[in-house]
């Protein structure tokens, strides 16, 4: 069984990296003594916090988001409210308001690893998701088909199956659409008004066909002849009526549909890019996701599975890219480097703050590009992206003023050291890349050490270690190896 | 129907390729060779309308014609609070009083390229096509860019093709950008594909453009590389501001600068060399970016030197996104055509996008405040400051301008904005290229829409004259126009064509816009 499984050291960090923002080697040390199965546990065993990160202005939310993250105990909640943020993608750039977009992110907080069902039909009604999809401008004269398309492709079904079937046709939308009318929100609350829905019997002898009944999935899903949202009544509960019919929509294999697509969704993320469908499949029948909806448990799951461990073999082939988000946390973490002042700079070269790095990395938090959230993997990586890595790997080892938001190497590493190749392990192993690092990347990093002929390092002394120690972390940051995770 | 329409323009530039070039230029091999081969001393420049935007008030009619596409127009966009109809005096200058956005006026010595060629019925573009209005800049005494797509120095290179799109097309935004970066429809029914490659990254990657590993050809100016370029063999560099382009070193211990550099490579180079396609991605982005940070930002410094009090400060006070970005693509044209920006990261191939275009709400008509407005005067006017920029440096005519969108948008508006739609409107711009329009409007009659709503696409002519344009036809035609790409590679190696009883556009000698 996977959850009796041992730990080794390298699949604890892996677990602890992926759960979390870096780790240190005393928390890889504790987990590698444990199981799969209780290590597990132990990191899905948090209560989901309240924390609303508030303020008037979208720097300050996303200041305050950061700060949390740099800060938790529970590192995997966050991880888990990044990817629903990526997956119920909203932005602030619509949205316009700060208050909506904090309201939003404690929603996702509270329903990180809860039940999808519930977060589904939460999420339909969550003003800053109203204002983002246009079900605020969705008429009963005109449906407004913004919110109807995307609740399908993005949030559950996908366009096709893994088949290439389509799993919903345009008529869907339109029918969908219907029953979202007459939502709106007002004081951060979401409203009803009855008198803007679309009931049937006001449309009785139209002849437009998108006037009939409220029934969806004629020829998808698996439903023998549709399936009636407004069976249960018209009204407000016909929203709810369509995630409880969705969730039991078949692909075209007569599997449940938005299982294994959430599913694979997480596999992605957590594990890596373009997961086997039997790893897929495997924790999906394994946690009974279809059924039961619980995201703790195909979470569970998913971290046992011996396919979760192979991103961790180092050479192997099934490598992953760190989001911005996961570069700049892990680092400030690990190197115990605190940004500091309202703006929440690191105190480096150019005293940029926090929320322009990330954005000049591709990602700004509160407001990703569009619906489709951030694009994952390689399409972080361009010569633009790269370059504001480097700069923010910079200005960390340029915060040489000695205050609490400064580098402390001297804290951060036994001075004594003399033999190059130990300092290069320590930096490496600081980081969580040392067993990432190939022999002739060592070297190479052994010889930027001793390029002036330094055959033994001196790191008390203070010229040599602002130059090369720092330099050394600044080059570890900006190896291929460190944009891996 | 045939597309009919008289030639008009002699082409011109062309014919003295290579002559215009500072001497320098010519050392290098990898200019040689692909001058010798496919773009040479050219540029192309695609411009991404990123949302779906809507072609039926992109380029509204004016009249009937000979048929009723005014009357559908009229019954499909509603006037009063909401409605998104563009009126006749909207479009002919009577209610803006500054000549109005007629295409005849685009095209004053032959008045019929303003015209539908299937119903003439007289098209115009919508009113922010001459770019914003003085009023938005009090400050300033005119707007920038002003006149937008009708300053006089625009007159007759803008080219607009009407109704092109794909056969069951998608209504996703995410399906529909792919089919059209990629240039591959096929794709979306499990057709096979080009490993997820950019229409213009296989021209970039076949043997015949001559492209290496080492080569950067093609630079996107945002943050990640478009789909339209990518491919494995040559390199793309994403940069958005020349200015911030430089390598970060530790600026307390520059004596450190040389070490630091070649640990740096030396550790992408070991990356490079991994079996594994992310390591190598990684190793071998980083060695590009190293490379080309030492020598892009040059260019900008020394084009601020000479136009950043003039057409620099002309794209600064437009004060939109679109004309920093096309800022950027005139820094490096200067320093590839000035020798400033290493040979051997000579770039030609350029992409910027423009956001905004998905108008569920809130889509706005004629209003200058309106958002569909302000969309069409941002893009005018940026592509007018960069023409005129270019055309100051003499390089008008070397420099070609696609511009598309993933779909355009529902013909029946809803409440004050407009769904998903199919069939739309490209446009090529550049001094060497025909103004005038290309391919037939598409029918829009209430009887002539598919269930969606949306127009049909007709891959022969309908009754009534009405056929579609491929888009892939667009593309083949930049290709073996522009780009001198051989019409044998361009089918089987770079893209596949709808191959139907009809010829394609892009082999028809009136579809070449004038390039050749």
């Amino acid at each position: 069984m996977p959850d009796g499984t041992d730990l080794n050291p390298i699949d604890a960090r892996h677990l602890l990296r992926r759960t979390g923002f870096g780790a240190t080697q005393s928390q890889v040390d504790d987990v590698a003594a444990m199981t799969r199965g209780a290590a597990v546990t132990n990191l899905l065993s948090f209560k989901p916090s309240g924390f609303k990160p508030g303020g008037k202005e979208h720097r300050d939310a996303h200041n305050k988001w950061v700060k949390y993250m740099l800060k938790t105990k529970s590192p995997l909640q966050e991880k888990l409210v990044l990817f629903w943020h990526d997956h119920f993608s909203t932005g602030i750039s619509k949205v316009r308001d700060a208050k909506l977009m904090g309201s939003q992110n404690l929603l996702l907080r509270l329903n990180c690893k809860g039940n999808f069902r519930i977060f589904l039909k939460a999420i339909n009604k969550d003003p800053a998701m109203i204002e983002y999809l246009d079900t605020v401008r969705n008429g009963k004269e005109i449906p407004n088909e913004n919110y109807a398309r995307e609740v399908q492709e993005l949030f559950t079904l996908g366009v096709k199956d893994g088949s290439g079937h389509n799993n919903y046709m345009q008529d869907d939308i339109v029918q969908i659409a219907r029953a979202f009318t007459g939502w709106g929100y007002d004081k951060g609350k979401a409203t009803f008004n009855s008198n803007d829905h679309d009931f049937k019997h006001e449309f009785d002898g139209d002849p437009n066909p998108d006037r009939g009944p409220k029934v969806i999935y004629q020829t998808t899903g698996g439903f023998v002849g549709g399936a009636d949202y407004a069976a249960g009544g018209e009204g407000e509960q016909e929203i709810d009526a369509i995630v409880d019919i969705i969730l039991e929509h078949k692909d075209t294999e007569g599997k449940n549909t938005v299982a294994r697509r959430i599913a694979r969704r997480l596999c992605e993320y957590f594990a890596h890019p373009d997961p086997d469908q039997s790893f897929v499949d495997a924790v999906v029948t394994s946690s009974s996701f279809g059924s039961n909806w619980d995201i703790a448990g195909l979470l569970h799951q998913i971290f046992v599975h011996d396919a979760f461990y192979d991103t961790a073999i180092p050479g192997g082939t099934k490598r992953s890219v760190k989001w911005p988000i996961d570069y700049v946390v892990s680092s400030l973490r690990l190197l115990n480097v605190k940004p500091k002042g309202r703006d929440f700079f690191v105190d480096g070269f150019d005293y940029s703050n926090l929320f322009d790095q990330l954005t000049n990395m591709g990602q700004t938090l509160l407001d990703p590009p569009s619906v489709f959230g951030w694009d994952w993997e390689t399409s972080w990586i361009s010569s633009s992206t790269l370059l504001a890595r480097y700069s923010f790997a910079r200005s960390i080892i340029q915060a040489r003023g000695g205050g609490g938001s400064s580098l402390r190497t001297d804290k951060l590493f036994d001075l004594g050291m003399t033999n190059p190749g130990a300092i290069v392990d320590a930096v490496s192993g600081l980081l969580g890349v040392k067993d990432y690092v190939s022999g002739a990347e060592r070297t190479i990093l052994i010889n930027y050490l001793t390029d002036t002929n330094t055959v033994t390092p001196d790191l008390t002394e203070y010229d040599y270690r602002n130059r090369k120690l720092h330099g050394l972390i600044a080059l570890v940051m900006q190896s291929p190896a460190y944009q891996l995770h | 129907m045939a597309i009919t329409r008289r030639q008009f323009l002699k082409r011109s530039g062309l014919a003295t390729a290579g002559m215009t070039l500072g001497p320098g230029l010519f050392a290098n091999p990898f200019v040689r060779r692909a001058l010798a081969d496919t773009i040479g001393d050219r540029y192309f420049v695609v411009i991404f309308l990123d949302g779906g935007n809507d072609g039926l008030n992109t380029v509204p009619i004016y009249n009937n014609g000979s048929g009723t596409l005014r009357d559908d127009y009229n019954l499909a966009r509603i006037a009063g609070p909401g409605g998104l109809r563009l009126t006749p005096d909207d479009l002919d200058g009577t209610t803006f009083g500054n000549g109005g956005t007629l295409l005849s006026t685009l095209n004053p010595l032959d008045p019929s390229l303003g015209k539908d060629p299937n119903t003439g019925a007289k098209l115009a573009l919508h009113p922010g096509f001459r770019g914003f209005p003085d009023t938005q800049f009090p400050a300033l005494p005119q707007a920038p860019g002003k006149d937008g797509f009708f300053h006089p120095d625009l007159i007759g290179k803008v080219a607009v093709i009407q109704g092109c799109g794909y056969p069951q097309y998608s209504l996703s935004h995410d399906e529909a950008r792919n089919v059209w970066k990629t240039g591959d429809p096929a794709a979306l029914y499990g057709g096979p594909g080009y490993g997820g490659s950019g229409w213009i990254g296989r021209h970039l990657a076949d043997l015949s453009s001559g492209y290496l590993a080492s080569d950067i050809p093609g630079i996107c100016i945002q943050d990640s590389i478009a789909g339209e370029l990518k491919q494995t063999k040559t390199s793309i560099l994403a940069l958005q501001r020349l200015d911030r382009f430089g390598f970060p070193y530790d600026s307390d211990n520059s004596d450190d600068d040389t070490a630091k550099r070649t640990a740096f490579l030396d550790l992408h180079g070991q990356a490079s060399a991994s079996a594994q396609a992310t390591i190598k991605y990684l190793g071998d982005g980083g060695s590009v970016t190293l490379k080309s940070s030492e020598s892009y930002p040059a260019a900008g410094v020394d084009y601020d030197i000479d136009r950043g009090t003039t057409f620099g400060q002309e794209y600064d006070d437009l004060g939109r996104s679109l004309g920093r970005d096309l800022r950027e693509v005139a820094k490096i044209i200067w320093g590839v055509s000035h020798n400033i920006i290493n040979p051997d990261n000579s770039a030609r191939f350029f992409q910027v996008s423009n956001g905004g275009y998905d108008t569920h709400s809130d889509q706005g008509a004629a209003d200058p405040n309106g958002q569909h407005f302000s969309l069409h005067a941002e893009v005018s006017a940026a592509i007018n400051i960069f023409y005129r920029d270019l055309k100051d440096m003499g390089l008008e005519n070397k420099v070609c301008v696609l511009v598309w969108s993933e779909f355009s948008r529902r013909i029946h508006q809803n409440d004050n904005g407009t769904d998903h739609g199919s069939q739309g409107p490209m446009f090529v711009i550049g001094g060497a290229v025909n103004g005038g329009v290309y391919g037939v409007h598409p029918n829009i009659a209430d009887s002539a829409q598919d269930g969606e709503g949306n127009t049909i696409y007709q891959s022969t002519p309908d009754i009534y004259g009405f056929k579609s344009t491929d888009f892939r036809d667009v593309y083949g035609t930049v290709l073996k126009h522009w780009l001198n790409m051989p019409s044998g590679i361009i089918v089987p190696n770079v893209l596949q064509t709808d191959s139907g009883s009809a010829p394609d556009y892009w082999t028809t000698p009136n579809f070449d816009m004038g390039f050749i």
